[in-house]
């Protein structure tokens, strides 16, 4: 255990934010008020769609932007007028935005030189966090000199290296090959489990989100759709949006009317038996339909459009009442060349969402 | 597109011959006579093949003309010329690059147009300005009836005057008034990474600490190269310094050069030493070059190594 691996557990603080706003004039409104709260040493994944103002949230808690309106409070302390370096955050950058002229060592020392840190104790800190990160052996190294991974290594160095009580990543990994994105990925997950920081980590990519997260916070046009587990949100999802960002090939959701009895599609098909009336969308994941078999709802047939076999498992797209349907099958079921598919919904894997607001309907799976 | 024909190639070699010749020989000429004496021009006219008296032409700028004092006069000039111009265009690239400011891009259009404007444009204007610096306070105050005013309490309307012809700053000021270098420092500027203002500010550093530290480091390139570029220019003005000064001591060395060429008719111009004046008075320039010629590749092809 190094000893930056405490100090930094010990200062995380939560994050509160009371009925944040940002408007950049009355018409452009980048965030309605808000209110959050993320815990000490959590790490939370801020999803969305690019331009739902999830970076712009982060900006604000960094200090590099203005709020326009409530509070954020980081541990006990409001911060919302204090200049960044008051707020005990650092951030780790999409482009990295380290100093091209500096060596590795300075451009993670810069921090701690600028808050007059004394030389030898600059040194040490700089040598554990390097130590840390298996950076030890580029001190000497321009950041021209380093490859793409090696580079985000240094960023989150120097975001560490001043024992932060908050660490915010603003779309680290978005600039990486698929290969080291995913080596980072792990690397990043390791590096929360040791030094257990309050991580804010921005991006639009739910793999991401799904794996390095404890809570996803789900924004969409500056609003939080959902706030949960990535399990919570990938089973429960709370409206038609979050349901169709999350998973791939996202959920299928389908317009159905219920009778009174039953849901209907649009060509009369019974889903489901349920005591409702009123337009609904009925949302199912690909991998939740069964193909053939036998399950505890109702059968309905689609006309199959096409395959793709990805090897683990196939995707196959079927017309089911004027709405395309996906639908994922182990890999060499045997479908090969009918036209005519006949699904079953278990009902118990159905969701439920109004027509009109897009919100999941509690109670209805 | 690699074009291998024979003809193409004698054609394009014989134009540059043509051109290389057009600038090369008047260089020649110039080196020619300034080794000759004065009694063989009077004899034979400008010299096509080199003599014997450079130095004894040379040794009669530095003893029978103001040129020493002079190159001094350039010398100081073009140094403060680009010393100011890197730092104002400094200062302002990094304003409007990396601050919000409500008029910014106006701004940055009325600093761009000044390129449009060089001082051989508004020389007049210009020159009216020099020999009185408030002259646009004092037309301001005329205009706007507030001299009618004070005149009417105090008895005599406002009228501030200082003349700055004849002066160094005088010299200066109008030329380091150019926008070229702003151009080049925004330019650079938008090619380092955007998050790094961002950083810096996430690390501690506020604006003063940003430039020292990170910005002027990585703009030493931009900075030899504007540099050398302003020097020259300054170096071989001619316009300006000729209406500005009007005392021998004052002038610069172009000017001094232009100026040894007698005033009455009739007498023939000592060729020799005027030419081995030019000599001279290129040396400097020349040397800037050589010893930052590297830089000025660099810094103009905006790279950030």
């Amino acid at each position: 255990m190094n000893a930056i691996d405490t100090a930094i557990r010990a200062a995380a603080a939560s994050i509160t934010v009371k009925g944040l706003t940002k408007a950049y004039d009355p018409q452009t409104v980048v965030i309605p008020p808000m209110d959050v709260e993320l815990k000490a040493g959590e790490f939370t994944v801020v999803l969305g769609p690019s331009g739902c103002g999830k970076s712009t949230l982060l900006q604000m808690i960094a200090g590099l932007e203005r709020v326009s309106g409530g509070k954020i409070l980081i541990g006990t302390r409001e911060v919302q007028d204090l200049e960044p370096k008051h707020r005990g955050c650092a951030m780790v950058f999409q482009n990295y935005a380290l100093y091209p002229h500096m060596t590795v060592f300075e451009n993670m020392a810069y921090s701690l030189k600028v808050a007059g840190m004394a030389k030898a104790e600059r040194a040490e800190r700089v040598a554990a966090v390097a130590k840390m990160l298996g950076l030890a052996d580029y001190l000497h190294r321009k950041p021209g000199q380093l490859s793409g991974g090696q580079r985000q290594r240094v960023a989150i160095g120097r975001a560490i290296v001043r024992e932060p009580g908050v660490l915010l990543f603003d779309e680290p990994l978005s600039n990486l090959d698929a290969q080291l994105r995913h080596d980072m990925r792990v690397e990043l997950a390791d590096l929360h489990r040791r030094i257990g920081a309050t991580t804010v980590f921005v991006t639009h990519d739910q793999v991401e989100a799904m794996t390095l997260a404890d809570r996803i916070l789900i924004l969409n046009k500056g609003r939080i759709e959902q706030f949960d587990t990535p399990k919570a949100i990938y089973h429960h999802p709370a409206s038609v949006f979050v349901a169709k960002f999350i998973g791939a090939p996202p959920m299928n959701i389908l317009p159905v009317t219920g009778d009174g009895s039953a849901l209907r599609l649009a060509d009369g098909q019974v889903v489901a038996h349920a005591p409702l009336t009123g337009a609904f969308q009925l949302g199912i994941r690909p991998e939740d339909i069964v193909v053939d078999g036998k399950a505890d709802g109702h059968a309905v047939k689609a006309a199959l459009r096409f395959r793709e076999d990805l090897g683990s498992h196939s995707v196959l797209a079927a017309d089911l009442g004027g709405s395309i349907v996906r639908i994922a099958t182990p890999f060499g079921a045997d479908i090969a060349d009918r036209l005519e598919l006949l699904l079953n919904f278990p009902t118990s894997r159905l969701h439920l969402f109004d027509a009109a607001t897009g919100r999941a309907i509690p109670g209805a799976q | 597109m690699i074009e291998n024909a024979r003809s193409l190639n004698i054609a394009a070699s014989l134009i540059l011959l043509i051109g290389m010749l057009y600038i090369l020989g008047p260089l020649y000429l110039t080196l020619a006579t300034a080794s000759q004496s004065y009694e063989f021009l009077l004899r034979n006219g400008l010299a096509w093949y080199p003599g014997d008296q450079f130095l004894n032409n040379a040794v009669r700028i530095f003893t029978e003309t103001r040129i020493p004092i002079q190159m001094l006069n350039s010398l100081a000039v073009a140094f403060s010329l680009a010393i100011a111009t890197c730092i104002l265009s400094f200062l302002s690239a990094y304003a409007i690059v990396y601050f919000r400011i409500r008029w910014a891009g106006v701004a940055f259009a009325l600093i761009l147009a000044t390129i449009m404007l060089p001082v051989d444009i508004r020389v007049i204007t210009t020159y009216q300005v020099a020999s009185n610096v408030f002259s646009p306070v004092n037309a301001l105050l005329d205009v706007s009836g507030l001299n009618g005013l004070i005149a009417q309490v105090f008895g005599a309307p406002v009228q501030l005057e200082l003349s700055v012809l004849n002066t160094h700053f005088g010299l200066i000021a109008p030329l380091a008034a150019h926008g070229t270098g702003t151009f080049l420092f925004r330019q650079f500027f938008r090619t380092l990474p955007g998050d790094l203002f961002k950083a810096a500010r996430m690390d501690g550093a506020g604006p003063v600490r940003f430039m020292f530290d990170i910005l002027l480091p990585l703009s030493r390139t931009s900075f030899a190269a504007l540099f050398v570029l302003t020097f020259l220019s300054g170096w071989t003005q001619y316009l300006w310094p000729l209406v500005a000064s009007s005392t021998p001591d004052m002038q610069t060395a172009v000017v001094g050069l232009a100026r040894l060429l007698p005033d009455s008719d009739g007498e023939v111009p000592d060729f020799p030493m005027i030419m081995a004046g030019a000599v001279i008075v290129s040396l400097v320039p020349l040397l800037m070059i050589a010893l930052l010629q590297r830089y000025l590749v660099q810094g103009l092809v905006l790279s950030e190594k």
